[in-house]
């Protein structure tokens, strides 16, 4: 009676475990696939064919062949024109982050970041002290501005769906409007519900 | 006369500073669209650095699927609750069972 007893705890035990919430810890380099939607793998190719792109491209080295000074850019906006929510931040913040790596590109802030650090420049203005203020009017100006979109096409047919996405990132020189670099990506999926 | 040329002097020097401040093959009426932009900053730059999501609705063989369902189940309780002949007519007794309908379409 005593073990039947035990052996019904257990299963129980058992079953209300397997009913839990489970959440794993994984490598987020091996992100499953599961709906079939955009990734974290989708970002992390297209972040890495891009950087591969940009910092292999011929723009690099006329700029520095031009001026003697490694080029500074800002980043504008990414339109995302798919049929997905995409961050485009989530490929964008890799790439910058290997201008800042490889030292070979400068980089300045843009945005509402910037906004924020010209707020705090306003602030410093009147509460910080003279020795440690920082002056307006000192700030890096940028020689191309980094620009993209992402496509997608959709060929759905029954329950299968082929899922094209293309990601086009454009550097363009401030001054002369003129183009330097199209860096290009394109993942295409097979979905099958 | 001496103040006619002395106009004339300083009308062709402001030309002359004007022209110096203007860069190798500079169009000179780029102030027109300098002034254009500056006064429109704010508002154009509010997308900087960010993602504009402009996306459009693809066919999803899925998301199709379960619109018909909830299509078909909102068909059915408002043609359920549109019957009066089943759903109010008690015959002068209170309906318990269908309280909660009679209730609902009332709010």
């Amino acid at each position: 009676m005593k073990q039947i007893f035990t052996i019904a705890i257990a299963t129980s035990i058992l079953l209300l475990a397997s009913c839990a919430h489970k959440v794993t810890r994984i490598d987020p380099t091996e992100t499953p696939d599961l709906s079939g939607n955009w990734n974290y793998t989708d970002s992390r190719i297209t972040a890495e064919e891009m950087i591969n792109q940009s910092l292999t491209g011929k723009w690099l080295s006329d700029h520095l062949q031009q001026k003697g000074k490694k080029p500074v850019v800002i980043v504008g906006f990414v339109t995302n024109k798919s049929h997905e929510h995409i961050e485009a931040e989530t490929f964008m913040n890799d790439l910058e982050k290997s201008y800042i790596t490889t030292e070979k590109v400068g980089l300045v802030q843009s945005g509402k970041k910037r906004e924020e650090m010209r707020s705090e420049k306003a602030d410093q203005q009147t509460n910080s002290t003279i020795s440690t203020l920082k002056k307006f009017g000192l700030e890096k100006g940028a020689d191309y501005i980094l620009q993209g979109s992402i496509n997608s096409i959709v060929d759905p047919y029954k329950r299968k769906k082929s899922v094209t996405y293309q990601i086009d990132l454009v550097l363009t020189n401030i001054e002369t409007n003129e183009v330097v670099w199209i860096g290009d990506k394109k993942i295409s999926k097979n979905i099958k519900n | 006369m001496k103040k006619i040329l002395f106009t004339i002097l300083v009308v062709s020097a402001s030309f002359a500073l004007k022209a110096q401040e203007l860069a190798q093959d500079q169009n000179p009426n780029y102030k027109v669209s300098m002034d254009k932009y500056t006064a429109a900053q704010a508002t154009l730059q509010t997308t900087m650095n960010t993602t504009v999501q402009n996306t459009y609705t693809a066919y999803d063989w899925r998301i199709a699927k379960s619109k018909r369902k909830a299509e078909n189940r909102s068909y059915r309780r408002e043609r359920a609750l549109s019957n009066q002949y089943y759903y109010n007519n008690n015959y002068g007794y209170r309906n318990n069972y269908n309280q909660k309908y009679y209730r609902h379409r009332c709010r």
